[in-house]
């Protein structure tokens, strides 16, 4: 007779339990969009003159009509390294875990076409939003969890047009797509050893084609006496998306307590779902100064992460578990400095330091991203000839310890700290 | 001119105290009841007081020698554990055999004086004699387990003691005595207002006055919280008819009624249900036998009086300067499912899912327990300034129980929680019938009363 007022209390639990607070801030925006870029810490926006500018800065295609078709693609190969050591309460002083070492490598494809000598149509392919994390199986946060992964495409057409000699504009449409994969634990009270146990593994999955439109606005000065000023916009996109949620049963070892579970949790099934994510909207301005030898430039942005407040998850069909998760993400800045020297006809070397604001309050610190304000230092090496080019990027990147300070939404502080290596090359082949 | 030096000196004085605030745990004692004790699931047993509330304070605070009444396995009376989950949950005592006190000897008072069924007026005039419960009677047990010489009471122990820092957890059975029988009688189930008033700024009084201990008072959670109140709905589901409201002695019971966990048993037997005997509603004073239906009106008569007690709390607290802890909202957190989260894990006042409270659905268990103490940590920290760590919830969170209890078949009952386990704790906090304690006094007049002289030094036991 009691037994429905259980089921109810384990519905309020388990839907507690099953949402992750799904957070994400630069930990998940990529800026490696071309490995000469990244060599320059990214500081492109008032460069722009290679394909890499369909990103950083799309008004700069429209001074590349003359370079004829060009096809740029490449890939970097991404190192992430994270510790996190607890606090009290949970999961106490003196506990330390480490991600699990993954490699991502979101790649990059540009086609430039010129139609004349003042417009170029361009089509792209990128990854303006990824990463992922993943924890051991006995690591004390799994039940916020396991392994994340995150990856936005975009699928971009443009057009530059230079007004005069000296001034351009570009403008773009992106077609986004999302692909998320989230795994993480059950745990609850085993009412016969007052134990946290284990009982189901979660896993949310997107499901098919969840898409978004976006739109992207560059333009660029070229003021004279080799100095450009550049600014670009790339706007917020809402992605809503549908996937679904698989629940797998975890046997505790007391048949009674997992038929209890059984009898509120999916087992014998997927069970759809929906999530709405508000991506942020980005904006750089930068200026540059070049010569026949040197490329310095140097640019500032904001990425709009107050668009970032909450994060609802719908399940239709099971509506105890449906959540908002407040995020409560505040704007964040970043500043970039890059320059390239040109020894010689065939070699050019590239340097850069970048700074990237998080946008991740403390509160929303989780093993899915424990994020912090990022320092970088970056290296490129390019050999180039008239039809070809060759560039390999380097970057070190630092997020600053930070430490939830015992204000965690989910209960689980700590400190973490990281570090990024990453590294790639990009072809261009102009025809 | 003499004014302005005064202020001038008080300024400076009260400047200073939060730079001087320093709070020692070297000699603490905690005065209270089951909550302090650390009573679970029907039990004093040694390894669920090692994790009371007081003994993790003080071990966090690096207290050494808090010494307390200890029980051996399977505890006094034996512990409670949970037979089946499923298709009823059945809860029966682990064994017939009670352990035994194991720390009998100690020289000195315990450091945790909180004796389960214990009220105010227990903690400031009831003694106990372990001679007596060594020689097999068991009228007194609590007090004769913990107080031991037969002359001081808990209230006195603590002030032999010299402590250096004490909590005060007490009131608790002013009023749970109405809820465990589902009846509130003024004077009966619940001690009267002006008495509690009267007792309490007395017990308070004689600690500040002969003592020099940082005092932590801690005020009454609501206990028509509890699961023992909350658990079993008002009505059934029947087969064919739909949910259908339980029959009461008073009639049918309405939506926000109450029905205690131990009627669980009756109802399986008929009580209440269609063409059944109707549920007994109200303590039955010639059998003794207890009501399980708490109605709304006597829902708000008992939190009335735990408000009344909690403000009288309040104010002795501000007669002599002292803190409280607010239990209440701590405990009314955990009820409203907003406790911290631990890494995802949100411990809960349901009964047996909820990880809050133990298989008697009155008492915490350990991780519950450990949850106060570190609520405990960060106020006295807050109030004191103090750095004392707090405590490691993944360490008790997956720490388990005493002992990983086989499912057996064997008592299998259609009960929620057995009679017989239920007696056992029933007999230590249901209301005193014929011995209430009555001590009526003005309630104008009660701070111009003079403090009791309680002072006496504690003899050691042999």
């Amino acid at each position: 007779m009691i037994a429905k007022n259980h089921r109810h209390a384990l519905l309020v639990v388990a839907a507690l339990l099953i949402m992750p607070s799904l957070t994400w801030g630069s930990g998940f925006a990529l800026f490696e969009h071309g490995n000469r870029g990244m060599g320059m810490a990214g500081a492109m926006t008032a460069v722009a003159d290679d394909p890499s500018a369909l990103f950083w800065n799309p008004a700069g295609m429209a001074f590349q009509t003359d370079e004829g078709v060009q096809v740029m693609f490449g890939v970097t190969f991404i190192m992430p390294e994270q510790t996190f050591t607890g606090s009290a309460p949970y999961p106490g002083d003196g506990y330390t875990d480490s991600q699990i070492e993954q490699t991502f490598f979101p790649a990059h494809f540009y086609l430039g076409i010129p139609v004349n000598d003042r417009l170029e149509v361009s089509f792209s392919f990128s990854s303006p939003f990824g990463l992922g994390t993943e924890w051991d199986d006995d690591f004390l946060g799994r039940y916020i969890s396991k392994k994340a992964d995150l990856f936005v495409f975009d699928l971009g057409v443009s057009m530059a047009y230079q007004l005069s000699e000296r001034f351009a504009f570009g403008i773009g449409i992106d077609y986004m797509v999302v692909d998320i994969d989230l795994s993480r634990d059950i745990g609850l009270i085993n009412p016969f050893n007052q134990r946290v146990t284990d009982v189901a593994d979660v896993r949310l999955k997107s499901d098919g084609i969840n898409s978004a439109w976006a739109w992207n606005a560059g333009l660029l000065w070229k003021i004279g006496s080799g100095f450009s000023l550049g600014a670009m916009y790339r706007s917020e996109f809402s992605i809503t998306g549908e996937g679904n949620g698989t629940f797998t049963q975890i046997p505790t070892g007391y048949p009674e307590f997992d038929a209890a579970v059984g009898s509120f949790l999916p087992f014998d099934g997927d069970v759809p779902i929906e999530a709405t994510i508000d991506f942020p909207d980005f904006w750089t301005i930068g200026l540059s100064w070049q010569n026949e030898k040197w490329t310095l430039s140097g640019q500032y942005g904001v990425m709009g992460w107050s668009s970032f407040q909450e994060l609802p998850i719908i399940f239709p069909e099971n509506p105890e578990f449906s959540s908002v998760i407040p995020e409560n993400y505040e704007d964040a800045y970043q500043y970039r400095i890059g320059g390239e020297y040109r020894a010689s006809q065939h070699w050019a070397i590239q340097l850069g330091y970048l700074f990237d604001e998080t946008g991740q309050p403390v509160e929303s610190m989780s093993p899915l991203l424990g994020d912090g304000d990022r320092t970088g230092y970056t290296a490129g090496l390019s050999y180039y000839t008239d039809r070809f080019r060759l560039d390999v990027g380097y970057m070190y990147l630092e997020t600053d310890g930070r430490s939830t300070g015992g204000n965690s939404i989910d209960g689980f502080d700590g400190f973490y700290e990281g570090n990024a290596t990453l590294a790639g090359a990009t072809f261009t082949i102009k025809f | 001119m003499k004014k302005t030096i005064l202020i001038t000196c008080l300024v400076a004085l009260l400047a200073a105290a939060p730079a001087m605030a320093q709070v020692d745990l070297s000699n603490y004692v905690a005065l209270g009841d089951s909550l302090t004790a650390g009573f679970v699931s029907g039990a004093l047993m040694d390894f669920y007081q090692d994790r009371s509330y007081p003994a993790i304070l003080a071990a966090q605070a690096g207290a050494a020698g808090f010494e307390q009444p200890l029980v051996s396995e399977p505890g006094f009376p034996p512990i409670l554990e949970l037979v089946h989950l499923v298709p009823v949950p059945v809860i029966l005592p682990v064994g017939l055999i009670p352990g035994a006190p194991v720390n009998a000897a100690l020289p000195r008072p315990y450091n945790n004086l909180g004796v389960p069924g214990a009220n105010l007026f227990d903690m400031i005039f009831t003694t106990g004699d372990i001679n007596n419960l060594l020689a097999g009677n068991t009228d007194n047990v609590m007090h004769d387990l913990i107080l031991r010489d037969g002359i001081h009471t808990a209230l006195e122990q603590a002030i032999g003691m010299q402590p250096t820092f004490i909590t005060v957890g007490i009131g608790n059975n002013d009023e749970l005595g109405a809820v465990l029988a589902a009846t509130p009688i003024d004077g009966v189930t619940m001690t009267p207002v002006d008495q509690f008033a009267f007792l309490y700024n007395n017990a308070i009084g004689a600690l500040v006055t002969n003592t020099s201990a940082d005092i932590v008072l801690m005020n009454l959670p609501y206990s028509t919280t509890i699961p023992f109140a909350t658990t079993v709905p008002p009505f059934v589901d029947i087969p064919g008819l739909g949910l259908t409201p339980l029959m009461g002695t008073k009639g049918l019971l309405t939506p926000n009624s109450r029905v205690t966990l131990l009627a669980g048993g009756l109802i399986a037997q008929g009580y209440g249900l269609p063409g059944g005997p109707p549920l007994p509603e109200d303590l039955n004073f010639l059998t003794g036998e207890p009501g399980y239906v708490l109605r709304p009106e006597e829902i708000d008569i008992i939190d009335d009086r735990v408000d009344a007690f909690n403000e009288i709390i309040a104010e002795v607290a501000a007669t002599y300067g002292l803190p409280v802890f607010d239990t209440n909202e701590f405990i009314a957190e955990i009820v409203a499912g907003e406790a911290p989260s631990y890494g995802g894990v949100v411990i809960t006042a349901d009964f047996l899912l909820g990880g809050f409270f133990s298989y008697d659905g009155i008492h915490a268990q350990r991780i519950g327990y450990a949850m106060l103490a570190n609520a405990l940590v960060q106020f006295i920290n807050a109030e004191y300034g103090s750095n004392i760590p707090g405590v490691n919830m993944a360490e008790v969170l997956y720490e388990g129980d005493w002992q990983t209890p086989g499912i057996s078949p064997a008592g299998a009952k259609d009960a929620v929680l057995s009679r017989e386990a239920f007696e056992e704790v029933y007999n230590l906090f249901a209301p005193k019938l014929g011995n209430a304690p009555r001590i009526r006094r003005p309630q104008s007049d009660r701070s111009d009363l003079p403090t009791v002289d309680l002072r006496r030094k504690p003899r050691s036991t042999p």
